[in-house]
């Protein structure tokens, strides 16, 4: 490569880093407005025009958080509706998407694609319809009111993604697995299933955001301030005349450091999931 | 389905009694599948044809008492004006909303394509919005939007393009846009990682033959990136309209529809019609109605991801 070429080419790497540096900050301003938000103090978060930087940064809002909002308790109901919705979607996902994938059967393509419809299906033009439902069941103000849902929801995309992987796995192991005496739960819990692990971490990880993010579900179907979780209370903090910025946005800070930590580890099975259903290799 | 086959040409007797053989034989197959059948039918399937039935009644959530009133909602809806107003509001969040995700997110892509250094680290950083609640992003764009204390207003006018601080969030007439800024911001991630992933999976040897022919960056992109990328492009597309379409928790964290409805969707107007005002048969009037929306959208995907009569 000649002179002139590499510096050419140095100086198109450095406008690319400057592009995606750039277009990062600006993805990431909101964020900035929301931490830089609550080190100020309360006289300062009321300064009009808003100071960018805040001039005295302080953690107190950290500290006080715990006793000013219900911010563990609501921590604490997002694990619960969380745990509770992937519980409940492996339980249904796991048998169903091996059966599809061992087995030709009448039926398996209508299962199939109807699952995908529902993916498609939005639960909010659904709400006045599950809103009837879930009152006839008796689930209504109790945590099962938003597990279900969400489970039905999430169990297209587990279905999918672990059918897609069973199909991978040579029936072959499986096979030499019976004729030494296993059993038919012990070949998918102690032979299938750590092998399906990347699609399970996939799936997992999906349902777990799904349910951990979305309001409509716990707005529509719990009352009972006790049962909210993150995104319920903190759309709780919304005053109708006064609201408190600072503590709300120290919720929210609160509320996406454990996706911070999941994105952190989990990226690649997360971004596996978001492709599967649209890149096709 | 060669199995099926088989099975109905070899064995004799009554339509019934294959079908029922046919079952029996593959009797550990329903099972495994039932219980997810059972559960999408009871929580997704009924609730389908509740919503039409409800569609036909007079319908108030704190009685008991239904009044069949045959298509009357539907009569009303289409000789209303809210409809077509609804109708106009969603058709501009949805455009505006999925051209702002899809140009973001093609723009973000690029520049993650090539050999960057960290690519990781600006991967997983580009996701987080979209991996946050909804409910979360709302209250920080409200936040920022803010009339008084907002950053928006703060910048604006020390950089002297306003002289005093504007309420985007209670005027009607740009509400929607402080709104739909929230849901790219949201929706641009997702575009971000399948244009990526569609980008890395184009050949990179027509690159080369194209830069030995001495094709400009702009050609490159014009002939082979865009060609290539069509298929990613369109699926995603298609799925954001969706999302877009049916977004609720932004919208309704934000402006909960107002000011004087300026920001409702159809998805918000059924949420307020339906169990906000609790008049349960006009709302599930108009998620039929939404549901019409889907249904064409839902086909559009199956055949393009059904495409080539694809195995499944």
């Amino acid at each position: 490569m000649t002179m002139a070429g590499h510096d050419r080419s140095s100086l198109r790497k450095v406008r690319l880093y400057g592009v995606l540096i750039a277009l990062l900050g600006l993805m990431m301003l909101p964020f900035y407005a929301m931490f830089s938000s609550t080190l100020k103090p309360e006289s300062e978060i009321f300064a009009a025009p808003a100071t960018l930087v805040p001039s005295d940064p302080s953690v107190q809002a950290y500290l006080q958080v715990w006793t000013q909002t219900d911010v563990l308790l609501w921590v604490g109901n997002s694990f619960i509706i969380s745990v509770g919705t992937v519980v409940l979607t492996l339980l249904l996902a796991i048998p169903a998407a091996y059966s599809c994938a061992r087995n030709d059967f009448v039926g398996k393509r209508t299962f199939l694609l109807s699952v995908l419809v529902v993916q498609m299906f939005a639960p909010v033009v659904l709400i006045v319809g599950l809103f009837d439902v879930i009152t006839q069941m008796g689930l209504f103000n109790t945590y099962l009111a938003v597990i279900v849902p969400a489970a039905a929801f999430t169990l297209p995309f587990n279905v999918w993604m672990l059918y897609g992987y069973f199909k991978t796995i040579p029936v072959a192991l499986e096979e030499s697995a019976r004729i030494d005496g296993a059993s038919q739960l012990q070949i998918l819990t102690k032979i299938v299933l750590p092998l399906t692990k990347p699609a399970l971490v996939a799936s997992i990880t999906y349902t777990f955001l799904y349910a951990w993010n979305r309001l409509l579900f716990v707005l529509t179907f719990l009352t009972d301030s006790a049962k909210y979780n993150i995104p319920r209370g903190v759309f709780s903090m919304v005053g109708a005349l006064q609201t408190d910025w600072r503590m709300m946005l120290t919720v929210s800070v609160i509320g996406i450091i454990p996706l911070l930590i999941l994105f952190a580890f989990l990226e690649e099975y997360i971004v596996a999931g978001m492709t599967a259903g649209a890149v096709k290799e | 389905m060669s199995l099926a086959e088989e099975y109905t040409e070899t064995s004799e007797g009554s339509r019934l009694e294959q079908g029922v053989a046919y079952i029996q034989h593959n009797s550990r197959a329903y099972l495994l599948i039932a219980p997810a059948a059972v559960f999408l039918l009871a929580v997704v399937g009924y609730p389908i044809i509740e919503t039409f039935r409800l569609s036909l009644y007079q319908s108030p959530a704190d009685s008991n008492i239904e009044t069949f009133v045959g298509l009357q909602h539907y009569v009303e809806i289409f000789n209303s004006d809210i409809f077509y107003r609804l109708l106009w509001q969603t058709g501009r969040w949805v455009v505006v909303g999925v051209a702002g995700k899809t140009l973001l997110g093609l723009l973000i892509a690029i520049h993650l394509k090539g050999d960057i250094r960290g690519r990781k680290f600006f991967r997983t950083a580009f996701l987080i919005p979209w991996g946050i609640p909804y409910a979360i992003s709302a209250v920080v764009f409200r936040w920022i939007e803010h009339p008084q204390f907002g950053y928006l207003n703060a910048i604006l006018l020390k950089l002297g393009i306003i002289e005093q601080g504007v309420g985007i969030l209670g005027n009607p007439s740009i509400a929607w846009l402080g709104v739909v800024v929230a849901d790219i911001w949201i929706g641009t991630p997702f575009m971000a990682i399948i244009f990526l992933a569609g980008l890395q999976s184009i050949p990179q040897e027509l690159y080369e033959a194209a830069a030995i022919d001495g094709a400009e960056k702009w050609h490159q992109f014009r002939y082979i990136t865009l060609p290539q990328l069509k298929s990613v492009v369109l699926i995603a597309t298609l799925l954001s309209t969706i999302w877009t379409f049916v977004s609720f928790d932004v919208i309704w964290t934000m402006t909960g529809g107002g000011p004087i409805s300026s920001t409702a969707t159809l998805v918000i107007h059924i949420y307020q019609v339906g169990l906000q005002n609790g008049n349960l048969g006009r709302g599930a009037a108009y998620s039929v109605i939404g549901f019409l929306f889907l249904f064409v959208f839902a086909i559009i995907y199956l055949r393009i991801y059904t495409r080539g009569g694809d195995e499944l």
